[in-house]
């Protein structure tokens, strides 16, 4: 067979594939593209060409900038302890020896439950007057009732820590599996050398756990930028919409107020900070790993 | 899929083909969109039935709607925009008539209530089922915020209650004073960003004798008296007349700190009364109702009729039986939601705190308008930004939306 009837064939093959990805993508992207450049409210019957004037009034919306910085400030706080307590809880089971089945299905629950669930039991457990959380600070301080969804210097830390709590076994959860499959006899040449548990970690479990940790700081952060579920349920986005991620923002827009187009240009800003993301994280765990 | 489980799909098929030939060629078929009746003996079903027993001919089948209102809104637009909406006769939130009318969804009723029969419900119901001079939906049953107070510990200061918000605060604070319980919170009332902030906020600048939206439609006629009444809800955190819980709460949570014996005032819905004087409650028989200063928000449900349907005469019949004086009174009976005639209303005292209620403003922007305001309304009362600068900020954003 020619190269020229290898590559038509290939085509062939491809087109299935290639015609799906048409459909479920590109299509839609096109179309939400062409949306955000719309002021379109369907159910009135609104549809005006207004060119970038969405974007410009997302440039100069104080309530954008603010989704933009909760958003952020999310990712980075939420991410970083979800990874740090990943790898401690992965560690620590490693070295335990009895139970492991136990405190592996313990560890899983968090992650398995919906989103509206963990959301719901958060809101329990932040009630001002009869949660557990003011319960257990009304023991070291008899006064304080700190008021956790309703404080807007301390809704964003509460919504962060439930989602700590319901992610970080997914992490540890990668890390384990990296972790069974280390060979026991790197370690104990490593304690042969004589190394100290603190060499041993810094110098042999990180660098052997850093192609997982890579990967799942890429789908943790991409979650995390898409984060809306949590703070749909506790918060609203509120107080004052310290709260109020991207997602929600665009929410808001498109769900609840049916401004297609206003609402599609947010959702676009959204997607391109996403692709922007995956690309900058390709691009730099690519160029490392060649070196 | 397993031979077996294709085999279930063909029978079932081949059972709802057979169904539908039974049924008979002249039959008309209803269906009716409602949200669950809250409480156990739910009286749709046997109301139902009256309606079929009076019309033979007419069979109608109901279907709950999604639990909450977010996502019933969303539920009636989706298949409200997609023109094969699948029901005739729908519940609607009061809040949603102007927004439905305006989108062309829903059956001019105008012509066919008879101008008579109107004057029989509260007229703020009414209103919230008109624009543009035209009716949209019927009055189906009705709720008020209303103003709880503690009988017992106002009887003991000598104080009637009050008729302004600037005296509410005052006897709030007086009664606290004499208390001298740290736990016991002046006013409770729902802080939270999200709709029930909006109608609070509404019901405060009612009390201070203006609105959101004025007479003309336009938006925040008199911005400074809008501010100073949003302004004195902050006030009543920074005095510490309502508690800081007061900035996440919604009605629940403050009707079970009222409940729990920890307020002197509450902002809230009807439903909470029946809960307070329930066996076992710490309140019971200690709790006065009032009307709020300057008129409770309405709340509540219409009937209207879906524009797409092949059964309008039918529908309208569903609608008028739904909403006669008997069914109102059966509901009223069977889960407690009121009804929307005064004639119905029982208790004098309430009857004149309903007849007093407001309708939220009465446009098709309604959503966006509440949506855009929450977090600024919010930030208000946290004190984030002043409140002029709040509704200055939320105008601003309106007036992209809104732009004509």
């Amino acid at each position: 067979m020619t190269a020229r009837g290898d590559r038509r064939l290939a085509w062939v093959l491809l087109a299935p594939a290639l015609s799906v990805l048409a459909v479920v993508t590109v299509y839609p992207i096109v179309r939400v593209i062409a949306l955000s450049l719309e002021r379109r409210v369907p159910i009135f019957g609104i549809a005006d060409f207004v060119g970038l004037a969405n974007y410009a009034f997302l440039a100069r919306d104080g309530a954008f900038w603010g989704a933009m910085r909760v958003t952020a400030l999310f990712t980075v706080v939420s991410v970083a302890a979800e990874l740090v307590l990943g790898v401690a809880a992965a560690v620590a089971l490693r070295a335990q020896r009895r139970g492991v089945a136990i405190s592996l299905s313990l560890l899983l629950l968090p992650w398995c439950l919906p989103g509206v669930v963990t959301g719901r039991i958060f809101e329990w457990i932040y009630h001002p007057s009869a949660g557990l959380m003011n319960r257990l600070v009304a023991v070291v301080v008899a006064s304080a009732q700190p008021n956790w969804l309703g404080d807007p210097r301390l809704a964003l830390p509460a919504v962060i820590a439930a989602d700590v709590w319901r992610t970080t076994p997914f992490i540890a959860l990668l890390v384990y599996a990296r972790l069974v499959g280390v060979p026991a006899a790197v370690y104990e040449a490593a304690a042969v050398d004589g190394a100290g548990r603190g060499a041993t970690f810094w110098r042999i479990t990180l660098p052997l756990l850093r192609p997982v940790l890579l990967v799942a700081l890429l789908f943790r952060t991409l979650d995390a930028v898409r984060a809306f579920d949590l703070m749909f349920i506790l918060t609203g986005g509120g107080p004052a919409g310290v709260t109020e991620t991207l997602t929600l923002y665009a929410y808001r827009s498109l769900f609840q107020t049916l401004q297609l187009g206003f609402g599609s240009a947010s959702a676009v800003v959204v997607g391109a900070l996403v692709v922007a993301l995956a690309w900058g994280h390709l691009a730099a765990t690519g160029e490392r790993d060649a070196v | 899929m397993t031979a077996r489980r294709a085999w279930i799909v063909v029978v079932l098929a081949a059972l709802a083909v057979a169904g539908c030939a039974e049924r008979r060629a002249d039959e008309v078929r209803l269906v009716f969109r409602h949200s669950r009746m809250p409480g156990e003996r739910d009286p749709l079903p046997a109301l139902l039935r009256d309606f079929e027993r009076r019309h033979p001919g007419i069979v109608v089948a109901h279907e709950p709607l999604p639990w909450t209102a977010d996502v019933q809104h969303q539920f009636y637009v989706i298949n409200l925009e997609g023109r094969s909406a699948g029901f005739d006769v729908l519940m609607l939130d009061v809040i949603w008539t102007a927004e439905f009318a305006r989108a062309g969804w829903l059956l001019d009723v105008t012509d066919r209530w008879p101008a008579a029969e109107r004057g029989e419900h509260f007229p703020s119901m009414v209103e919230a089922a008109t624009l543009g001079d035209r009716l949209w939906a019927v009055p189906w049953v009705m709720n008020v915020g209303l103003l709880y107070f503690r009988a017992d510990l106002l009887g003991r200061q000598g104080l009637a209650p009050p008729t302004s918000y600037a005296a509410l605060a005052e006897q709030a604070a007086a009664v606290m004073r004499a208390a001298g319980e740290p736990r016991l919170a002046g006013f409770l009332w729902q802080g939270k960003q999200y709709e029930g902030l909006v109608v609070n906020v509404l019901e405060a600048m009612w009390g201070e004798g203006t609105d959101l939206v004025g007479r003309d439609g336009r938006l925040l006629p008199e911005p400074a008296r809008a501010a100073a009444a949003l302004a004195r809800r902050r006030a009543l955190l920074t005095r510490g007349i309502s508690p800081p819980l007061v900035t996440a709460a919604d009605e629940e949570l403050t009707r079970r700190e009222f409940g729990a014996g920890r307020g002197v005032f509450l902002r809230n819905w009807p439903y909470a009364r029946a809960l307070f004087e329930a066996g076992g409650s710490p309140v019971a028989g200690r709790v006065g109702v009032a009307a709020l200063p300057g008129g409770g928000a309405l709340g509540g449900a219409h009937l209207a009729i879906h524009a797409g349907t092949r059964h309008p005469d039918a529908a309208w019949a569903l609608v008028r039986h739904l909403a006669s004086p008997d069914a109102q009174r059966a509901i009223a009976d069977a889960v407690g939601l009121h009804p929307t005639r005064p004639a119905l209303v029982d208790d004098a005292a309430l009857r004149a705190i309903f007849a007093g209620a407001r309708p939220r403003p009465v446009t098709p922007w309604y959503q966006t308008l509440s949506a855009t305001l929450q977090p600024e309304l919010s930030a208000a009362i946290l004190g984030l930004k002043p409140a002029g600068q709040a509704l200055a900020d939320a105008e601003r954003r309106l007036a992209y939306f809104l732009r004509p």
